[in-house]
């Protein structure tokens, strides 16, 4: 057998290659985030009296199905905690990634058995089993990222009828469910998308009707450009009407709708919010030579392939707020129940200008916007309308 | 392949030992072949990923935290089971085909419809006393399984379609179906993302630890069912010399092209009992995302089985362990999950190149052929049953 294992270490290495490719699989990870329906819970300050040595903290994260580096909610995410983790003192957090959704629960479970102190669970997917877990694991904190808005029944159960009765702020003190609000940074990418339109006629397209994330981004989206120019027309379009893969884990499918999409309307920019799908969306819009605008994260960044025609994206921070919830808990200030991330502290914004100039006038407005934001005097999602599914302008 | 033969009387435990090791060595070599694959494929993903301190024993760490995660602790025991138990259902789906000479691929495409019957069943019944709801809730996992099943059997019965084309297509049918219903009628309509409401009584009772269901029972109770079905009686008899011999079925006075749709609807059945097991038993409410890998690996589970309906329960342990000790393995050596992917991959891809492990490592006398794929390979040409 041993002058046979030569040969054999040779068909190893090669297999080794093969099997290798096979590895990156990834199962679809919707990118697009849960909805938020109830008001919003700033992170406020309020101490309490666990003051744990910081540097013990054990903190783990379960991302959603897909893979680590996907490039949008379970990279920044896992990001978030790793800056998180950096920032207390405590040691780099591992990952599991789940392989399927009835493994959610266990593999929770598995950093709760192994004594870990913050959970970081990544999608509204897993909004079900980490509201069971915290209910479950009173001492341990969990931070959701856009698991809004948490529902319990009175007592502090996970109610899957969605009556949501209870009050998961009181119920569940440690569980921390991220929200953002999208329309703020849809707004700021609606002035840069009507500022740098020649034609007149902007477009954006989502991944699906039934996000509402989407499309309090579009909305914001027409909100912004009208503002800054109130004869623009935004043409807007969804792929889907379903959570099926076509909404945000289909490129080629995104690109073909957004060919015929650009064809009919002929915007000159365009916006993308459709995970995925949307990467597609921006291939097409570089192809015809229009401008792209990305979305979640700096997608100049993260999809270098769209780097020659996206001028910038519209971004709710991820990573900055699962860092500033582990250092919340980890300095004792963290509040359970909804915490909305918005321009007041920094959640939401648009990416660094690229491919063109922005004028001095222009960015005026982002920056006077930005601050009515702050201030509490620039409502981009006037009677909570930002929820319902985006129409194109008259 | 071979039905598993009661040792005459006079035969030594040498002679046994050598028919179970002739059994059991291809699969064996390749399992710990894969595992040194899995090994060397760390150590250079460690030597290429910057930044970390090269370990000579991630390997051994890794494996470890996999076995320890799967079989340390009665917890992950139980996990090893429940993520098991789908797998001997779905490995007996695609076995049974094979046995036929059909090749299922369709099991992913039958499991999603399963649990999709299940759910809507279920949540229907949910307030109904358990003894009610639990039964209608499978039975309703059963059928839609079957359905599946029938339509590529009743397809290839009646035109010859090959049952690879129709059941791939199937799977897709299947996901479309199911992220439309779950994400319109079947969504709890206040819920801010799709998902259904919960199964409530109809859920399987856990019987073993925290976590350990009912669907344990079932699969095992599938095993024997089929097993007796195979070997025992008359239809498991057609079912192996359809798949052995068409032509001379007939001649036989067999009716192949009933055969042929009875078994794809029997495989949609077993297919499709796993996912009402993963709904009923884990999940208990339907995600669009519901249901990613149980169907494929089933076909590994049967490949590396040989079809052999006892063998499918090692097999399925094997592969549900992978699943369950994963997370420990994240944690502990902070291994991606792919690892396991990577490792299963490479079982089947020794499997199927086994006439290199034969020559590798000189197994003689041992089966070296997975005796179902000849006849998969036999029945491929798309050639149509009379």
């Amino acid at each position: 057998m041993i002058r046979r294992l030569q040969p054999a270490l040779v068909a190893l290495a090669s297999l080794a290659v093969v099997a290798g490719c096979t590895g990156g699989g990834a199962s679809p990870s919707p990118s697009a985030p849960a909805a938020t329906t109830s008001p919003s819970t700033p992170a406020s300050v309020a101490p309490t009296a666990t003051p744990a040595p910081s540097s013990n903290l054990k903190i783990g994260v379960v991302t959603d199905i897909g893979t680590l580096d996907d490039k949008n909610f379970n990279e920044y995410s896992y990001k978030g905690a790793v800056a998180g983790a950096a920032d207390i003192g405590a040691a780099t957090p591992p990952s599991i990634v789940p392989k399927d959704q009835s493994e959610y629960a266990t593999d929770i479970q598995s950093f709760v058995s192994q004594g870990y102190n913050i959970i970081v669970t990544v999608g509204f997917n897993l909004a079900g089993p980490t509201t069971t877990a915290a209910h479950d694991n009173p001492n341990i904190w969990f931070i959701g990222v856009d698991q809004s808005p948490i529902c319990v029944d009175t007592t502090g159960k996970l109610d899957t009828t969605f009556a949501c009765k209870g009050d998961a702020k009181t119920l569940l003190p440690k569980y921390i469910s991220l929200q953002f609000a999208e329309d703020q940074a849809g707004y700021l990418a609606g002035i840069v998308a009507a500022a740098e339109s020649k034609t007149g006629v902007i477009g954006a397209i989502g991944g699906t009707t039934l996000c509402q994330p989407c499309n309090r981004y579009i909305n914001g989206y027409i909100e912004g450009a009208q503002a800054q120019n109130p004869s623009v027309k935004v043409k807007v379009a969804y792929v889907t009407h379903d959570f099926s893969n076509a909404a945000f884990n289909d490129p080629v499918g995104g690109k073909n709708f957004a060919q015929s999409f650009i064809s009919t309307n002929k915007p000159d920019v365009l916006f993308q919010v459709a995970g995925k799908t949307g990467n597609g969306v921006l291939d097409a819009a570089c192809a015809a030579k229009i401008y792209g605008i990305g979305v979640d994260v700096d997608q100049y960044l993260s999809y270098p392939n769209a780097d020659p025609c996206i001028i910038t994206s519209a971004e709710k921070h991820l990573q900055s707020a699962v860092e500033s919830a582990i250092k919340g808990i980890a300095a004792g200030t963290a509040v359970g129940g909804d915490n909305r991330f918005d321009a007041t502290n920094d959640g939401i914004g648009i990416s660094p200008i690229t491919n063109v100039t922005l004028a001095s006038d222009v960015q005026t407005k982002i920056n006077d916007a930005l601050a009515a934001m702050k201030a509490g005097t620039l409502n981009t999602c006037p009677n909570s309308t930002c929820n319902n599914v985006a129409k194109s302008t008259p | 392949m071979t039905p598993p033969v009661a040792t005459p009387a006079g035969r030594s435990a040498g002679a046994f030992a050598r028919a179970a090791w002739a059994a059991i060595a291809l699969p064996f070599v390749a399992i710990v072949m894969a595992l040194v694959v899995g090994a060397l494929i760390i150590l250079v993903s460690e030597l290429l990923v910057t930044g970390r301190p090269f370990q000579p024993t991630l390997p051994l760490t890794a494996y470890q935290a996999l076995f320890v995660g799967a079989f340390g602790s009665f917890d992950g025991l139980v996990a090893t089971f429940v993520n098991a138990a789908p797998l001997v259902l779905g490995g007996l789906s695609v076995a049974i085909g094979f046995k036929a000479g059909l090749f299922n691929i369709g099991a992913q495409g039958q499991f999603l419809m399963g649990a999709l019957g299940s759910v809507m069943a279920g949540v229907a019944v949910a307030t109904w006393p358990p003894f009610l709801a639990i039964p209608i809730a499978v039975a309703a996992g059963l059928l839609a399984g079957a359905i599946m099943g029938f339509i590529p059997g009743i397809l290839k019965a009646l035109s010859g379609a090959h049952e690879v084309v129709t059941t791939i297509m199937l799977n897709y049918i299947a996901v479309g179906v199911l992220a439309a219903l779950v994400s319109g009628p079947l969504k709890v309509p206040r819920s801010p993302s799709p998902v259904t409401y919960d199964v409530g009584n109809a859920a399987y009772p856990i019987i073993l630890g925290r976590d350990g269901h009912l669907g344990i029972l079932v699969a095992l109770a599938g095993v024997a069912i089929i097993w007796w079905l195979l070997y025992r009686t008359t239809w498991g008899f057609e079912i192996r010399t359809v798949g052995a011999n068409p032509e001379a079925a007939r001649y036989a006075g067999m009716h192949p092209r009933a055969v042929i749709a009875f078994t794809m609807t029997l495989c949609g059945m077993l297919a499709g009992l796993a996912g009402t097991g993963v709904l009923l038993g884990v999940s208990h409410s339907m995600t669009s995302s519901f249901g990613t890998t149980v169907g494929f690996d089933s076909i590994a589970v049967a490949l590396l089985a040989r079809s052999n309906p006892v063998g499918i329960i090692f097999a399925a342990i094997l592969f549900g362990a992978m699943r369950a000790g994963a997370g420990l393995m994240q944690i502990q050596a902070q291994i991606p999950v792919e690892l396991v992917d990577v490792v299963q991959a490479t079982i089947l891809l020794f499997l199927v190149a086994s006439p290199v492990l034969r020559a590798l490592f000189r197994l003689r006398g041992v089966q070296t052929e997975l005796g179902s794929t000849d006849t998969i390979t036999r029945t491929y040409g798309g050639e149509a049953v009379r």
